[in-house]
């Protein structure tokens, strides 16, 4: 992979990599000796009629397996702070979306550098279907990172950009954050990941990312009709 | 030991008036197990509809509030009636005081109130069933939702908590005196099993957080119904407050859920070893460990909720410290495994399965507590895949396994091998290819409590898969069930102590004698403890 499809989520990826990998070797570490015995040590009449009675704990054994855990899992713990750190640091010179949830569909705000609101996009309840209309998506420049500031007009609501495998809530009465950057410009899933009632999987969007002069264009072009269609 | 000459009744036969009005804990543990049982068997018809609408992307069985209600019934009743009534309302009331050679628990009439408290609650829980009643603010109950209209009847699903939490609060100071109070002459910390260590555990963890529940739950009616502003951003109140109050309790409570059955791998795996609990006292320790840990974790359950960074930083750690107390208790168990003598009876096979799953639940718990992926699993269904090899795994599997192992103490007879070892392949199967794809589909970004979801053919093909498991799965359950009820009416006669297991409940009979231990405990031998196998009587074959 040349470039990145999409940021945070190379980094997500590599960690999930790690993980992965250290799962499975610990697993097998514990896994395959378990089974091993069993087929070792089972039952024989007269032969085995009863386990042994000597070894009921052997302390050196006892210790390294509390203290190696110990030590792989701070590795990993911090392992992750450091990607978190990434994950959660904002890049210099990240244009600002406010994203307002409501119950359920969303409002983008595009904000200039003093918080002025640009344009604003309208995503609204569709209940059965996945479709959108192009005036519905939320438009983003490829290869420019992206801040948004999340809150909710009424009930808790989670802001999950697919591509980028990252999540925050959207909170009444708080403003959280995230960033994210794509790529690849093309038609991308946002998802609702807080539990939100009747028309919770139905809350989504489409983000579209196209070249940032195609962006740009759009951005001070003719307004969006903002339209809810419920 | 008094010499009778008259045959006794089982205790077991007795008078619908007798049941009404029972204080035995012999009783009273039936009642719990018997309701737990049928609330597992609905909340898992509930949980096959509810995989069903997820076969195919659009809504083909239910629309999308009936889904809403079916999971938060799903998942309150699979974790409140399930994953704690059953092995402590049921097998720790049955058990405790056999285990320790007690007569019973040291407040009787207050365990008879904790089991009708109990039984209110789940008149309650069967109320909702009626279609105006539906509550659909999930088993979380996260406000402003929660007092949202939309979510139902907010003062039934407080009740209910509250109902539970009573009969919680009752059990948990009464087991903790009749442990500490009534164990018989001997039977010492050191020689405690490991079944009473960890019921201890968890029942502390009750004792301390189901306050904090109750509380959060409570703030939730006053803010709906009192106009209190806990919970209300527009007037001072904040959402958060909710969800670190109700998380400072549930969190430890999948100890409560989950410790108990590490008590029933330990009790069981040495029986069918014919070897003492490898590691014993660091086992203890191990218990010990998870449950003050327990405690100062609980923000992982919030890594996205907009908290700041610094306090989702540390309870990453904190949380991936826990997997060490967790994972010395696997080591020990495959230490005991090491130079045994190994007989495969189903219940061994549930145990097994219980902990080659468990290891794989816990593996999977690492994403979750590591914050940096946690950020994009978040509320994904690969949580969902996880604690299901937690609870829906190893939990389950523990507690089949439970009630084929004591089942002659309670009945007087087998529950039928061949059904026991027949269901624990469906279950084991189904359950795996069901929860190990839902994870898969999870990592690929599929949000968790949707019924639809968008026509992505990867997805698709993931959740047709699952729903095969999940059928077998039931299968598996009907199984099980089907033994059960065979084993009741037709099951083979079993002898005293049919496991040859020192522990001491296996010394009132089979099935256990209407009163117990009585007023004269077990003797306990200076060389005893209950998992050492060596001694003639329990050596024959």
């Amino acid at each position: 992979m040349e470039q990145a499809i999409a940021l945070p989520y190379k980094w997500w990826a590599q960690a999930l990599t790690v993980w992965f990998i250290v799962s499975v070797v610990i697993y097998l570490i514990v896994a395959v000796p378990g089974i091993y015995f069993l087929f070792k040590y089972r039952y024989k009449p007269g032969e085995r009629e009863i386990g042994d009675h000597d070894v009921e704990g052997h302390w050196g054994l006892e210790i390294a397996w509390t203290i190696i855990p110990t030590l792989i899992v701070i590795a990993l713990a911090t392992y992750s702070f450091a990607v978190f750190k990434k994950q959660r640091t904002v890049p210099d010179g990240a244009m600002t979306i406010k994203v307002t949830a409501f119950m359920w569909g969303w409002q983008f705000d595009y904000l200039d550098n003093n918080g002025k609101v640009i344009k604003t996009v309208v995503t609204g309840y569709h209940a059965n279907d996945y479709n959108l209309k192009d005036f519905e998506k939320p438009v983003i420049p490829a290869g420019k990172p992206v801040r948004v500031l999340l809150t909710s007009m009424d009930v808790i609501h989670s802001f999950f950009v697919h591509p980028a495998r990252i999540t925050e809530d959207a909170v009444p009465g708080r403003t959280t954050y995230l960033w994210f950057q794509i790529n690849k410009p093309g038609e991308y899933w946002v998802f609702c990941r807080e539990y939100c009632g009747t028309g919770h999987s139905h809350m989504f969007t489409k983000l579209k990312v196209v070249p940032p002069e195609q962006f740009t264009a759009w951005l001070y072009g003719k307004k969006a009709v903002a339209i809810k269609s419920n | 030991m008094r010499e009778a000459v008259h045959v006794e009744r089982p205790y077991f036969l007795g008078t619908l008036r007798e049941w009404l009005f029972t204080t035995d804990h012999k009783k009273i543990g039936i009642l719990y197990f018997v309701t737990s049982f049928v609330f597992f068997l609905v909340a898992g018809l509930f949980g096959l509809v509810i995989r069903l609408e997820q076969a195919v992307p659009g809504m083909q069985v239910v629309d999308f509030k009936t889904y809403n209600y079916l999971l938060t019934g799903h998942g309150a009743v699979m974790l409140l009636w399930w994953a704690i009534a059953a092995h402590i309302g049921g097998f720790g009331n049955f058990l405790l005081p056999l285990m320790i050679g007690a007569k019973d628990v040291a407040f009787p009439r207050l365990n008879a109130l904790s089991w009708w408290a109990f039984f209110g609650a789940s008149v309650l829980v069967l109320l909702t069933l009626l279609p105006g009643n539906h509550i659909r603010m999930m088993w979380t109950g996260y406000p402003p939702y929660a007092l949202n209209n939309d979510a139902g009847i907010t003062a039934l699903y407080v009740f209910i908590i509250h109902l539970v939490g009573v009969s919680s609060i009752a059990t948990a100071v009464n087991f903790l005196v009749t442990y500490l109070t009534m164990r018989a002459p001997g039977y010492t910390f050191f020689k405690t099993n490991m079944f009473v260590h960890t019921l201890i555990a968890a029942n502390v963890i009750q004792l301390v957080g189901v306050p904090s529940l109750a509380g959060a739950v409570t703030m939730l009616l006053l803010d709906k119904y009192l106009g209190t502003n806990f919970f209300n951003p527009a007037k001072g109140g904040d959402p958060l407050i909710y969800q670190n109050v109700f998380w400072f309790y549930s969190h430890p409570v999948v100890y409560v859920q989950v410790l108990p059955i590490f008590g029933f791998f330990s009790e069981i795996v040495p029986t069918f070893a014919r070897r003492p609990l490898f590691g014993y006292p660091t086992m203890i320790f191990a218990v010990w460990g998870i449950t003050a840990l327990s405690f100062i974790v609980w923000i992982h359950h919030m890594f996205v909720s907009g908290v700041p960074n610094w306090i989702r930083v540390l309870m990453s750690y904190t949380t991936l410290l826990i997997a060490v107390p967790t994972g010395v208790k696997i080591f020990n168990w495959m230490g005991t495994l090491y130079r045994g003598s190994i007989h495969f009876r189903s219940q061994m096979l549930y145990a097994l399965g219980g902990i080659f799953m468990f290891l794989i639940g816990g593996l999977t718990g690492l994403p979750n507590a590591m914050v940096a992926l946690d950020l994009g699993i978040s509320d994904s269904l690969f949580v969902v895949g996880h604690f299901h090899y937690v609870l829906g795994m190893a939990v389950t599997l523990g507690i089949l396994g439970a009630i084929i192992h004591w089942f002659p103490l309670a009945t007087g007879k087998y529950y039928p091998e061949n059904l026991g070892k027949l269901s624990f392949w469906f279950v084991f199967a189904g359950a795996n290819i069901f929860y190990f794809f839902q994870m898969v589909v999870g990592i690929l970004g599929n949000p968790r409590r949707y019924p639809d979801y968008p026509p992505i053919p990867e997805w698709a093909t993931l959740h047709m898969v699952q729903t095969i498991g999940a059928l077998i799965l039931g299968v598996g359950v009907a199984i099980f069930t089907y033994g059960v009820i065979k084993g009741l009416t037709s099951g083979e006669q079993a002898p005293e102590n049919p496991w040859k297991s020192p522990s001491l409940e296996w010394k009132v009979g089979t099935p256990a004698r209407a009163h117990g231990h009585g007023d004269h405990p077990p003797k306990v031998e200076p060389d005893w403890h209950p998992y050492r196998y060596d001694k003639e009587e329990y050596f024959k074959g």
